[in-house]
């Protein structure tokens, strides 16, 4: 593997170009081009591919866009150029089993391979979803106590005492720490204390990041995100956050959010970048893992019919062609006290359970709002548990979606989204528990579930 | 050939995203006496317009916007001298300065990008500032060209807090009555934008640029 010294090297004394001819000319170019090259085309209503032939060729294409543009760091102009060889190597070495959390409660995240036989993990929380505080503890219990949650991960406070969150001010250092005080003092009331976590999500700049690598806030056992920037790209605020794992070791989650409709273009171009960004990710982010989040350029949502057959693309052309570990984050549309947040569930706990993802969630209301609870994140994992057990084929996962479809889709055309309502009107605060109504959905969904042929 | 046929060659080329080729066309088309007026509304606006509701209906992405921006670029920086040599109030032909930029801290840029692209093809002049851009650079840049409207743009809830401080920052100076200041991204919200004095927000970039007329009246 390169020496991460040679990173910095590079991103200091690479060739230098603009950032408008890196998004252009590079990035957006490069993908039309690979697009047409391997004939590349979605299809809006098989979101669920079986096409051995399309994901091969939406492999080799972000693979060939790895190998021919590399990274770009925004905050010198200069491409951080990679060869094949490293490309390869970074495959290679791409971790097949990360321990998170310890003791009785460390689970072991795997890469997986498609139709595999071990069930997928659950990290469960509202990922960088702004909490006030006066929430924080009783939301993120919401998430830990349920039982098939296997990780824990949270929003991001945007206030501590009463005062207002920046970014890069030194508040963000006490944001951090004290998101991880919560995270911490949730597990132990929940008798989880080992569990793992993907935390520190109030840290944006990297300020946090820093400040909370002890083990008394962010374990070594734990993972933080070292994210990419659209498209391609790295900063030296990101790049600070994998240098800071170098001698700690916190486990490394690369998180390039890539935009369908953006510089990739459709879906099928949104694909190639991703897979593209995975494999520059290895060894730009020094990927442990992978969180895969592609985001739509208006809705937002992981929901859509083109961000979901992205999902299904990028995951199984890596567990086809180069199982690594990947979890996708899982953000709908909808908010807590809606029947839509849970058709928009079940229908992407059901797309990663038969593509090779994990599953972390839900960034309800688009991560937008603190309108988001624990019970989503379990129906997300019963779902995605029972399409697991089924041994859903990619046919029959096609099918489900395209029935789920017609029950939410119209929430991408209200003015003011589905918002729902915030948790501390969908749970009972002081038991956390649901609210009745809120539970009655979730048991009237859950039916609709099972008369669809779901065996929950 | 007629003149419909200069602006639809006009037209075109913007549409596709031809640079070099709306360049030539509106060399063509000046050469053959077509009104520069003309070419700016029916040749190069009424594309831009097409381009914008592409985009709306998914049929176009951010490549596109951006090549049309550089289409509309080149040729505005063709058309506009011969306007401004024919039309003594040529400045009223462009619809307004813009600043935008990403507030201080937040690194975000599809969302502005696709914003100022859009008031670009709409006929705006926007100065495109760039991500994490300190707020005092802002304002100065904002000075330096007489812009109307400064565009704000925050993914980041963290972030947020420096569009309050520009907008004081500009009463504080005494020049906040000079500018229009609109604010978006994923977490603004209109009772938000009110709350620190904004002039304005915008759901989506299509929406930006009915706003950003509306305020000043164009």
């Amino acid at each position: 593997m390169l020496n991460y010294l040679e990173i910095l090297d590079r991103a200091n004394n690479g060739p230098y170009t603009t950032e408008e001819n890196w998004d252009l000319e590079k990035v957006a170019m490069t993908t039309r081009r690979l697009v047409k090259k391997y004939k590349l085309e979605w299809n809006p209503k098989e979101l669920v591919t079986d096409d051995a032939a399309l994901s091969e060729a939406i492999w080799n294409a972000g693979y060939e866009m790895a190998v021919e543009l590399g990274s770009y760091s925004r905050s010198t102009e200069r491409i951080i150029q990679l060869s094949q060889d490293e490309i390869d190597s970074g495959i290679r070495n791409m971790p097949q089993e990360v321990i998170m959390g310890e003791g009785k409660d460390a689970r072991t995240l795997y890469a997986r391979h498609l139709d595999d036989e071990r069930a997928p993990l659950f990290f469960g929380g509202s990922p960088g979803t702004p909490i006030p505080e006066k929430l924080f503890l009783a939301n993120v219990l919401s998430y830990m106590q349920e039982p098939l949650i296997d990780l824990a991960t949270c929003g991001t406070l945007v206030e501590v005492d009463g005062r207002e969150v920046r970014t890069g001010n030194p508040i963000e250092i006490v944001s951090t720490r004290r998101e991880l005080q919560y995270m911490r003092q949730g597990l132990k009331r929940v008798g989880r204390a080992g569990m793992g976590m993907l935390a520190a999500q109030s840290s944006v700049s990297e300020l946090g990041d820093l400040a909370a690598a002890h083990p008394d806030y962010l374990r070594s056992c734990d993972s933080h995100l070292v994210p990419m920037l659209n498209e391609l790209k790295m900063d030296h605020r990101n790049i600070s956050r994998a240098v800071n794992s170098l001698e700690y070791g916190m486990v490394n989650a690369s998180l390039p959010c890539v935009i369908v409709g953006g510089l990739g273009g459709g879906p099928a171009g949104s694909a190639v970048v991703n897979v593209a960004s995975y494999l520059v990710a290895n060894i730009t982010c020094l990927a442990d893992y992978h969180i895969l989040h592609p985001i739509h350029v208006r809705h937002i949502a992981t929901s859509t019919r083109d961000v979901l057959w992205v999902i299904n693309a990028t995951a199984q052309a890596f567990a086809r062609h180069a199982p690594s570990i990947i979890v996708a984050d899982i953000y709908p549309k909808s908010g807590a006290g809606t029947k839509e947040l849970l058709y928009e569930t079940a229908a992407n706990a059901i797309v990663n359970a038969v593509s090779g993802s994990h599953l972390e969630g839900c960034g309800s209301a688009d991560g937008n709002a603190p309108n988001c609870s624990g019970l989503e994140a379990r129906l997300m994992a019963e779902v995605a548990l029972a399409s697991h057990r089924m041994k859903m084929s990619r046919k029959e996962a096609n099918d489900f979606v395209l029935q789920l479809l017609p029950k939410y889709e119209h929430v991408f055309s209200l003015e003011n989204g589905n918002l729902g309502k915030p948790f501390n009107e969908v749970y009972d605060m002081q038991m956390i528990e649901p609210l009745d109504f809120w539970q009655k959905m979730y048991d009237e969904v859950k039916t609709e579930l099972k008369e669809m042929g779901l065996k929950l | 050939m007629s003149k419909n046929v200069y602006l639809q060659a006009i037209a075109i080329a913007v549409i596709d995203g031809e640079a070099e080729d709306a360049v030539n066309a509106t060399n063509a088309a000046l050469a053959a006496n077509v009104d520069p007026l003309e070419i700016l509304n029916r040749g190069l606006m009424d594309a831009a317009d097409e381009v914008g509701k592409r985009f709306e209906r998914s049929e176009y992405f951010l490549p596109e916007l951006m090549l049309t921006g550089r289409a509309l670029k080149g040729a505005m920086e063709v058309v506009k001298p011969v306007l401004l040599e024919k039309y003594a109030d040529n400045e009223s032909q462009v619809k307004g300065k813009v600043v935008s930029a990403t507030i201080q801290t937040d690194i975000h840029d599809i969302g502005k990008n696709i914003v100022s692209s859009m008031l670009t093809a709409a006929g705006f002049e926007v100065t495109d500032m760039g991500v994490d851009v300190p707020i005092k650079s802002i304002i100065d840049k904002a000075e330096e060209i007489e812009a109307r409207i400064i565009c704000l743009s925050a993914l980041l809830t963290t972030s947020m807090p420096f569009i309050k401080d520009l907008i004081q920052l500009l009463e504080a100076r005494g020049i906040r009555h000079k500018y229009v200041v609109l604010v978006g991204g994923a977490s603004v919200t209109e009772t938000w934008a009110k709350h620190i004095g904004a002039d304005g927000t915008a759901k989506n970039a299509a929406d930006a640029v009915k706003v950003a007329r509306e305020k000043i009246g164009v």
